[in-house]
């Protein structure tokens, strides 16, 4: 597990809603903070990937799968670069 | 979301609903908000008049007012993404802005799973009805007399055909797979487990060409010119290798004299069925000249109805979204049924072959019971379209 400064819970939040609020949690980040991502939207993975290729400000560091109580959870790691 | 105001006015479409638009022929612009790869694999096509863009639903959210912008304003937009949930929220982004936008309820998802069931006859003696999957291009029949029914070439969610059967009060009594396939997965092994009623395929197909493996499935193998009787229809099964060793047509013959040859991956529409799935293009590319040039022709009069198992696009809907026509019709603009000698033949296989999806020596192999998917890696199987006839 990769350290973070700030962490989001979205499980159980559908498409769009993880991206939508990673968004907002980034701008309340300082340059050079990671944030942590805990969704459940398996699409979730491909998107961020994508968002981070898109956004100007967003990289990724680490996805992770997480099993916990038989959910998978998906742990992404965020910096903010800008 | 905020836009109370705004989502009261976009429009849902179903899947259905969409069908119906793709085949009219109206325009209709599509705003595509899945990733970049998912949409290169498979998307909603049509005629000239639907126009497709491809613009993630995060790039929305990362610049919100640049993406609407690059949205036409005067156009009647739908937008699609994989679940439904981002289309929406990009079409209430939309109208915000003005736009007429719509979005596609249940998502790429529903479009892909989506059936389209119509008859292509309806007579005296029976009906035919098509059973399409139009978002791969697949195509499966019922052939309907006396409350007896078979099916050919049915497709994976047999919830479909079970419904289709018990709407026509009819019992299934044969199933019927023109050849191992190898773009998708079969329903006919689970529909011959759930009723009972025999699968039909020819031995050849029932190992797999690559793994040299046996079927672990039940079926019924069957002769070259073996006929069958479902009510007042006879089924006369034709042998016809080259796509695959043991692929069949069926023709059923109508008690009016009605002809209708089930080609499966044979004969297309405006293509034909290529011959390197099996991984032997180069001895089987002779061996369905044999078939094409010499095995079938005796079977077919002008007036025989060609229904095959697929359509590559949505321009070979024939009228009322049936894809299937006269013989004479079909070689007016199937240029690749025109007579070759076997050396030319060979050359234009060879220069028209489409990519070999990988996937598809997995799902021959979930076909004769090798391999046993999930729910989630059997759609993951059947992502993308069918490319099983050579290129235009």
């Amino acid at each position: 597990m990769s350290s973070f400064d700030q962490t989001l819970d979205v499980k159980g939040a559908k498409c769009p809603m993880p991206l939508v609020k990673s968004r907002k949690a980034m701008g309340d980040l300082a340059v050079g903070q990671v944030l942590q991502v805990v969704a459940t939207d398996r699409g979730s993975i491909a998107d961020f990937q994508g968002w981070a290729k898109t956004a100007k400000n967003v990289e990724i560091i680490s996805q992770e799968t997480v099993e916990d109580g038989g959910v998978n959870l998906y742990v992404h790691y965020l910096r903010r670069t800008a | 979301m905020t836009t109370t105001d705004a989502q009261a006015t976009e429009t849902m479409f179903t899947a259905g609903e969409l069908y119906d638009r793709v085949l009219s022929g109206e325009p209709l612009f599509i705003l595509d908000v899945r990733n970049a790869d998912e949409y290169k694999r498979m998307r909603v096509e049509g005629h000239r008049n639907l126009e497709s863009v491809n613009i993630p639903y995060f790039e929305f959210i990362e610049d919100e007012d640049g993406m609407c912008a690059r949205v036409p304003a005067d156009r009647e937009v739908l937008v699609i993404c994989a679940k439904e949930g981002s289309s929406q929220y990009v079409a209430g982004l939309l109208q915000e802005r003005g736009i007429k936008a719509g979005y596609l309820q249940g998502g790429f998802v529903s479009w892909g799973n989506f059936y389209d069931v119509r008859e292509v006859v309806s007579a005296d003696w029976g009906t035919i009805v098509q059973i399409a999957r139009p978002a791969r291009g697949d195509l499966s029949f019922a052939l309907v007399s006396d409350g007896k029914a078979a099916l050919i070439d049915p497709l994976r969610h047999i919830d479909v055909y079970q419904q289709a059967l018990a709407d026509a009060g009819a019992e299934l009594t044969h199933i019927f797979d023109t050849h191992v396939h190898a773009d998708h997965i079969s329903g006919g092994p689970a529909l011959s487990q759930a009723s009972g009623a025999p699968y039909y395929v020819h031995a050849y197909d029932a190992i797999h060409p690559i793994d040299m493996l046996p079927a672990t499935i039940a079926y019924t193998s069957m002769e070259d010119g073996q006929q069958f009787s479902v009510g007042q229809i006879t089924i006369t099964a034709i042998w016809y290798p080259g796509h695959t060793l043991g692929q069949m047509n069926y023709l059923a013959t109508a008690p009016d004299g009605g002809r209708y040859l089930f080609t499966g991956d044979g004969i297309f529409l405006r293509s034909f069925g290529r011959p390197d799935l099996g991984g032997r293009g180069e001895a089987w590319t002779p061996m369905l000249y044999d078939s094409m040039f010499r095995r079938l022709p005796p079977y077919l009069t002008a007036e025989t109805m060609i229904l095959p198992a697929h359509f590559s696009t949505i321009d070979e809907d024939a009228g009322g979204g049936i894809f299937a026509e006269p013989y004479s019709t079909l070689l007016t603009h199937n240029d690749a049924l025109r007579p070759r000698t076997l050396e030319e033949f060979s050359a234009f296989v060879l220069s028209h072959l489409p990519v070999f999806p990988p996937e598809y020596v997995e799902i021959k192999r979930v076909n004769i019971g090798l391999s046993t998917p999930t729910e989630e890696q059997a759609s993951e199987l059947e992502l993308g379209k069918n490319i099983c006839a050579l290129a235009e």
